[in-house]
């Protein structure tokens, strides 16, 4: 009988930690694809990189929006803070900047409604020195994604949010 | 000996079921919040429970939080019934609160449905709305002449997102306020989601 409650205990502790460590494993495993996908394996970090429009075919992170045109930085800041400008699109399109930590949290967002022209922050670590008078983000993880995206309904707007996006810069502060 | 096999096969078969239901819940969406549609105004934010934020990233990795933008799925039509590729629906609403949102077709891998219809999504810029600001479109594998439409060839059995950026502040502070676009079947048909890989998740 007290095997029996062992065997029942065990299976209930073990159902739990599986339950919860995958809740908890799963948003940085995820990223962590996301991350490995959007950087080439790693090759392509603290730069962006720019998705062609949209469509059936596009495969690099789940429910891509065929309505923007996404950039998108992997950042890593093992060596340091990065600096991040982003221009904004011509005729007032709208478009938004977002960081996300590895645990997907937002960290934070800069859209061209209170940024029309151009946004520019630095991102860094805890601790990490910034340069004075930059606008600062602090980063809860050492690696996340910065995101690109930019309201671009159809060919002509894609066509301007891809200009403008050209001048995306995502590099050491 | 035996008595040790016997506990580590309980433990494993634990975990395994442990590790099972958390993915079950994940893809089980967010919650209700009327009209059939489900939605979170945690998503990607550092409020989201550890639940919210392992669903959020199995079906809408790096969402922004509800004071960029809002959304919002659904799978089921008003009447309740799974939206599939061989019916077609009517999509209505009236003004939604933010600067700008679309309404798009997702398979049920989560990714967009393989055709070439360039036909997606129906957002803002694309709909006529009447005097009032109310729309429709129509949610359809075929063409609709002179109707706007969103394609759902090859979606299988899919779900729809609605995107509201910049949301208004009363539109953040209670989601269940907001008047969302309804859903209604027209019509059914056997061959309705004709096209390669009709059916199929996609």
């Amino acid at each position: 009988m007290r095997r029996a409650a062992r065997l029942g205990l065990t299976f209930v502790v073990a159902l739990v930690i599986g339950h919860v460590g995958t809740i908890l494993a799963a948003p940085h495993a995820i990223m962590a694809v996301a991350m490995a996908r959007l950087s080439q394996r790693g090759d392509v970090v603290n730069r962006f990189r720019f998705a062609p429009r949209v469509d059936g075919a596009s495969r690099s992170v789940v429910r891509p929006s065929p309505d923007l045109a996404y950039g998108s930085c992997v950042y890593d800041l093992a060596q340091g803070p990065i600096r991040v400008r982003a221009a904004a699109t011509a005729d007032h399109g709208y478009g938004l900047i977002a960081v996300f930590a590895a645990n997907t949290d937002t960290l934070a967002a800069f859209d061209t409604l209170t940024h029309p022209q151009g946004i520019d922050f630095v991102l860094a670590l805890p601790g990490q020195p910034v340069p004075a008078g930059a606008s600062v983000v602090r980063a809860t993880t050492t690696r996340g994604i910065i995101l690109d995206r930019r309201l671009a309904p159809d060919a002509a707007a894609f066509a301007a949010a891809d200009r403008a996006r050209a001048g995306d810069r995502c590099g050491p502060a | 000996m035996a008595s040790r096999a016997a506990f580590l096969a309980v433990a494993a078969l634990g975990l395994v079921i442990g590790a099972g239901s958390a993915v079950a819940w994940m893809g089980r969406g967010l919650a209700p919040v009327g009209g059939g549609w489900m939605g979170s105004r945690v998503a990607g934010s550092g409020e989201a429970d550890p639940w919210t934020r392992a669903r959020v990233a199995l079906t809408g990795l790096m969402a922004l939080n509800r004071h960029q933008a809002l959304y919002f799925v659904r799978r089921s039509d008003d009447a309740g019934h799974p939206l599939v590729d061989r019916c077609r629906y009517r999509l209505s609403g009236g003004p939604l609160p933010g600067r700008w949102w679309s309404v798009t077709v997702y398979a049920a891998d989560n990714y967009l449905p393989q055709n070439d219809d360039h036909a997606l999504s129906v957002d803002a810029t694309r709909v006529h709305p009447d005097g009032a600001g109310r729309w429709q479109a129509i949610a359809s594998a075929r063409e609709e002449p002179g109707q706007v439409r969103v394609s759902t060839r090859s979606a299988g059995q899919f779900d729809l997102t609605l995107r509201i950026y910049a949301p208004t502040a009363a539109a953040q502070a209670d989601l269940a306020a907001i008047v969302l676009p309804r859903v209604e079947r027209i019509d059914c048909g056997k061959g309705a989601g004709a096209g390669a890989g009709a059916g199929e998740g996609a």
